[in-house]
């Protein structure tokens, strides 16, 4: 992985004996760093202070950067926004978070055991799985959600978790990303290993896995991410409110407040702050598999 | 030697089954995917639906049938050979036991819903009742915006979306490369910093649709900030609602300089304010992410290069384009590839902030599709949707290809 990324940014700049022009410059270049972070982040914080706004104060121009009185009622009212058959907000939490995290996780298994046998085994058709893995990369996604729309019903699997989970257990992307990563880890370990008589699901589980639990997590994150952000296909595939998770309820809500965007933002603060927050911990991972994806892809 | 020719023939019998077995996968997947009516109701008895599949989809199986039968050979033939070998024989299906679930997966979600679209496309079809075959007329129906102005949508789409991917695309890159510059220095408090600038890109397209869409209100503050900055140098800025505002780029400059575009010559208005809104929203949204991209690539150059280049005396700017473009060349064609697909086909934004309007001039090809194949304008016309899909993917894929050579042949010169 890129340890380099890392190194580089952790040794911190030594600041002994200087001349006073150093100084300067650093200060210029933190300024910089917090102008483009403002610019970055300003979108957020006016959400964030709009969802505590009143219906007058949201929509009011010219618009006032804190809100008069801080209404935390704008949050209870989405808490308990009800659009009947079972459509409740925590439910769409609940499906959200089972979801991704389901998703996420079936992801890191199935890919990790495909990435294993395509970057340390050696079989008739191999090299001819993994040139048809690449090329279904480049298929557009719409180009298949809407007509696996029709097998779904087929299948009688639209309206249920089934629809995103079972097409969903798997990903060229990620699978392409272990096995690239799984290649750097020395050979040493599963000679001996192979040589004590173990077979591969052994020497998947005992020593690739643990040795590369930073990259697992990566594709966890990157994944739970995805299906966290994921719009279209719950859009198409999930249609009762009962099902419904966070984006699109969110989308709906937009139409059940009208001009009522304080709670329009509350809704979307509630979906993006998990997000930002998993963001916070996990950053370095987050960040090295999409730097690892771009580098070595 | 009579031991070889034991070993041989105990290949046979599991060559057999493997072809068997492949035939098999393939065709409960096609029959699965084959195109007929679909809905549960189709389903109610595995004998409804063979009659079904026979009525309308047994070309489709036959030519499945063929294609599997084809790949069993092959497979047969290797099991064959690894057989007698007792290594290669547990590696090869061990091999395969990892990667059935992701084969399995692909070939019903991905490869037989492809050929059942690619099929669909070449019928009038509702799900509800059997597709009928209509040759190419769903895509000559495509482009017929070309002769017929009131047919413009696909036609206007594709416009749209070019004029999206050229500034997207163009806009996204060279910001990332810039940003990734900037920041390619060692820091302090960089979880602090990590976590600012790549907020946009981590959260979902729905809230950061969500919040622009209120930021770009009549009364937002887009146009407050606008109408503060203009305020400073003495121009009364009068606030406009963005996301509802059809008027085009160049219908702008015309209008500047006194003339019109009328409504007819519609592909001469150039990208509306409305559309240029959503591609401002999407360019702060991907920015950050290749940024990422570019920093692990900077990180790679290495510094001797910059060091030799300043003992000859290159400044900063000539470092920048002699040094850090062509090393990252690999990189930005990587980025100029991913932000194409991707903004060929936009659909988050259209689908939640305009809906195609204001006057169609943010309509995109997934947005055709979604609405044309769920009926949400009129009937169900899946053949149609899948029309749009297929030729959507084959623009994508002519221009991948174009950029590639273009820009791979930029490489060979360092």
């Amino acid at each position: 992985m890129d340890t380099t990324v890392e190194k580089t940014l952790v040794t911190t700049p030594r600041v002994i004996g200087k001349p006073a022009s150093f100084y300067i410059g650093q200060t210029l270049r933190y300024l910089l760093y917090l102008l483009i972070g403002l610019v970055m982040f300003t979108p957020f914080i006016l959400a964030f202070l709009g969802s505590f706004k009143t219906d007058a104060e949201i929509t009011a121009y010219p618009p006032k950067f804190l809100p008069a009185k801080w209404l935390v009622q704008n949050w209870v009212t989405v808490w308990k926004t009800d659009i009947g058959q079972g459509g409740t907000f925590p439910r769409w939490l609940f499906n959200t978070s089972f979801l991704s995290v389901t998703l996420a996780f079936l992801r890191v298994i199935f890919c990790s055991l495909a990435a294993y046998s395509f970057a340390r085994m050696n079989f008739p058709g191999k090299d001819l799985a993994f040139t048809f893995m690449l090329s279904t990369m480049m298929i557009p996604d719409a180009v298949k959600l809407i007509p696996a729309y029709v097998l779904m019903t087929k299948l009688k699997l639209i309206n249920t978790f089934w629809s995103l989970i079972l097409p969903g257990i798997v990903d060229a992307g990620s699978i392409f990303l272990l096995t690239q990563f799984f290649k750097t880890i020395p050979k040493d370990l599963e000679e001996a290993a192979f040589i004590d008589g173990a077979g591969h699901f052994q020497i998947y589980r005992t020593v690739i896995l643990p040795l590369a639990r930073p990259a697992l997590l990566t594709v966890f994150i990157l994944q739970f991410q995805g299906a966290w952000n994921d719009f279209l296909k719950p859009l198409l595939y999930l249609n009762t409110p009962d099902k419904y998770v966070l984006n699109v309820a969110l989308s709906i809500f937009q139409q059940q407040y009208k001009a009522q965007w304080n709670l329009t933002l509350v809704g979307a603060m509630v979906n993006a702050i998990p997000i930002l927050i998993l963001f916070f911990i996990f950053s370095r991972y987050y960040i090295q598999g999409v730097a690892y994806t771009g580098v070595k892809g | 030697m009579e031991k070889r020719i034991e070993q041989s023939r105990s290949g046979t019998i599991p060559a057999i089954w493997t072809f068997i077995l492949i035939v098999l996968i393939s065709l409960i997947i096609a029959l699965f995917n084959a195109p007929t009516v679909g809905g549960p109701r189709a389903m109610s008895s595995a004998a409804a639906y063979l009659s079904e599949v026979r009525h309308t989809g047994l070309p489709y199986i036959i030519a499945v049938g063929i294609g599997a039968a084809i790949l069993g050979f092959f497979a047969a033939r290797a099991v064959k050979q690894s057989w007698s070998n007792q290594m290669r024989r547990n590696t090869l299906l061990t091999g395969y036991a990892f990667l059935a679930p992701y084969l399995l997966v692909t070939l019903t979600f991905t490869v037989g819903v492809l050929l059942f679209a690619l099929y669909i496309s070449f019928t009038s079809y509702d799900i509800f009742t059997p597709p009928v075959w209509i040759g190419l007329q769903n895509y000559a129906r495509a482009f017929r915006g070309l002769v017929d102005p009131i047919q413009k949508d696909f036609i206007q789409s594709l416009y749209n979306v070019l004029w999206y991917t050229i500034i997207v695309v163009s806009v996204q890159t060279s910001l990332a490369i810039l940003l990734a510059v900037l920041l390619n220095t060692p820091m302090r408090f960089q979880q602090f910093f990590r976590t600012i600038f790549y907020a946009p890109s981590v959260t979902s397209s729905v809230v950061i649709t969500l919040i622009f869409m209120w930021l770009y209100l009549k009364t937002g503050y887009v146009n407050f900030v606008l109408a503060k900055i203009l305020g400073l140098v003495g121009v009364h800025w009068e606030g406009i609602s963005w996301l509802g505002d059809p008027r085009g780029l160049i219908e702008l400059i015309v209008n500047a300089f006194g003339g019109s575009i009328s409504s007819d010559l519609w592909y001469l208005k150039g990208p509306s304010i409305a559309w240029m809104s959503i591609m401002f929203q999407n360019i702060y949204t991907t920015v950050p992410t290749f940024m990422v991209m570019f920093l692990a690539a900077l990180q790679d150059i290495s510094p001797t290069l910059y060091e030799a280049a300043s003992i000859d005396g290159a400044n900063g700017r000539q470092q920048f384009f002699k040094i850090t473009l062509p090393m990252l060349r690999p990189i930005i064609l990587l980025v100029v590839v991913l932000g194409t697909i991707g903004a060929l086909q936009v659909f988050d934004q259209v689908y939640l902030a305009t809906q195609g309007g204001p006057l169609g001039t943010s309509l995109t090809p997934i947005y055709l599709t979604f609405t044309e194949a769920l009926g949400k304008q009129g009937p169900i016309r899946m053949g149609y949707a899948m029309a749009l899909a297929f030729t959507l993917a084959v623009i994508i894929f002519v221009i991948t290809l174009v950029q590639r050579r273009i820009l791979e042949r930029g490489t060979e010169l360092y």
